[in-house]
């Protein structure tokens, strides 16, 4: 079952929720919008490797926006810190974003119960757009679970700011990178 | 949860559901197998979320149309679909995905209480010829927690929308709507 806007707030007030800063306008019948942070990540290496750490650049998005472009991998991140220990969340694009050809994640939509932090959005845009600090970009909604409960404990937790891939961090516990 | 094709049928018969035209067909065991529109707007220009979106508004002849990779296209779903009582999930088929198309960008969550054609957002991996009136996509209907909240109630965009609806982001960017 998916949570409706009502039991959203309700939820944030007894702490089933962790939504901060929290702001009812940003409440939909099923949802909650959230804002994109003024930090962008790209990486800088023609090739991104999966099983070793790549070397990033920060920009910042001023006020007057930045242009994002297509065939460019931007991590940005989400303004509010969202988590929960009971629920579990899922984070999309706003259908106003997907309009202007905006992707906000890459087929990883699904969080972890008992993750709580900024969440890293992975940004592709299908045309050149200009994109503004604190606009509404994505909608999370949460779900009800069924069965007992293990929290999260992995190695984004706590994330402020976006947070490259950490895929090569599981790759050196099995021995396969320095 | 969500809802089996035969509790689909059920709730439509009930008037909880309401998707017009209505195929009995079209039930799929978890889900309705929407069609594509006649229209699409193609949007080939550089965007900006603060400005209305340009775009050309073309018809889908019977013989088909080509997608175009790096183009934004705009299209709609031929039935109208509305609930106050279930949120809706609106995706691509398997079908459809391995025509590499995407059929949203990254926002496929319909409130409750949406009463509309969906505009849909369209990209293509590779060009890919697509007919009026194909079957697209599949849309799940979802249980909700909580006390209702209706989209009509919100005050928000895309309330009844019957066609294409380009971005309305920029009324809500400071300056927007230039």
């Amino acid at each position: 079952m998916i949570l409706t806007g009502p039991e959203i707030t309700t939820a944030v007030r007894d702490g089933r929720l962790r939504i901060a800063p929290f702001e009812s306008g940003q409440v939909n019948p099923n949802s909650y919008n959230v804002r994109l942070g003024p930090t962008l990540l790209t990486y800088t290496e023609p090739v991104i490797d999966a099983h070793r750490p790549n070397p990033t650049t920060t920009t910042d998005i001023g006020p007057e926006g930045y242009v994002l472009q297509p065939g460019e991998l931007y991590l940005g991140h989400t303004l509010e810190e969202v988590g929960s220990d009971t629920f579990v969340p899922l984070l999309f694009g706003r259908s106003s974003v997907g309009r202007l050809g905006l992707f906000v994640e890459i087929t990883a939509p699904i969080g972890d119960i008992g993750f709580h932090g900024q969440w890293t959005l992975m940004l592709n845009p299908v045309r050149p757009l200009r994109v503004y600090p604190g606009m509404k970009i994505g909608q999370i909604m949460f779900f009800v679970s069924v069965g007992p409960v293990d929290l999260y404990a992995g190695k984004y937790q706590a994330a402020l700011g976006p947070q490259p891939s950490g895929y090569w961090r599981d790759q050196a516990g099995t021995g396969a990178v320095a | 949860m969500i809802l089996t094709g035969p509790a689909i049928a059920a709730a439509v018969a009930a008037g909880e559901i309401a998707i017009d035209p209505f195929e009995p067909a079209r039930l799929s065991p978890n889900a309705y197998d929407w069609r594509l529109g006649e229209t699409l707007r193609i949007c080939a220009s550089d965007l900006d979320a603060a400005a209305p979106t340009p775009f050309a508004e073309v018809g889908i002849p019977a013989g088909g149309l080509v997608l175009q990779p790096d183009v934004l296209y705009l299209g709609v779903t031929l039935e109208r679909t509305g609930s106050e009582r279930y949120a809706q999930m609106l995706n691509g088929d398997r079908t459809t995905g391995a025509l590499g198309i995407w059929v949203h960008v990254s926002a496929p969550l319909g409130h409750a209480g949406h009463a509309i054609r969906w505009t849909l957002e369209i990209r293509a991996a590779r060009p890919v010829r697509v007919y009026p009136g194909m079957t697209f996509g599949k849309l799940v209907f979802l249980q909700t927690f909580g006390a209702p909240a209706s989209y009509q109630q919100h005050g928000l965009k895309y309330t009844a929308t019957d066609g294409i609806d380009i971005s309305r982001l920029y009324e809500e960017i400071p300056g927007g709507g230039a």
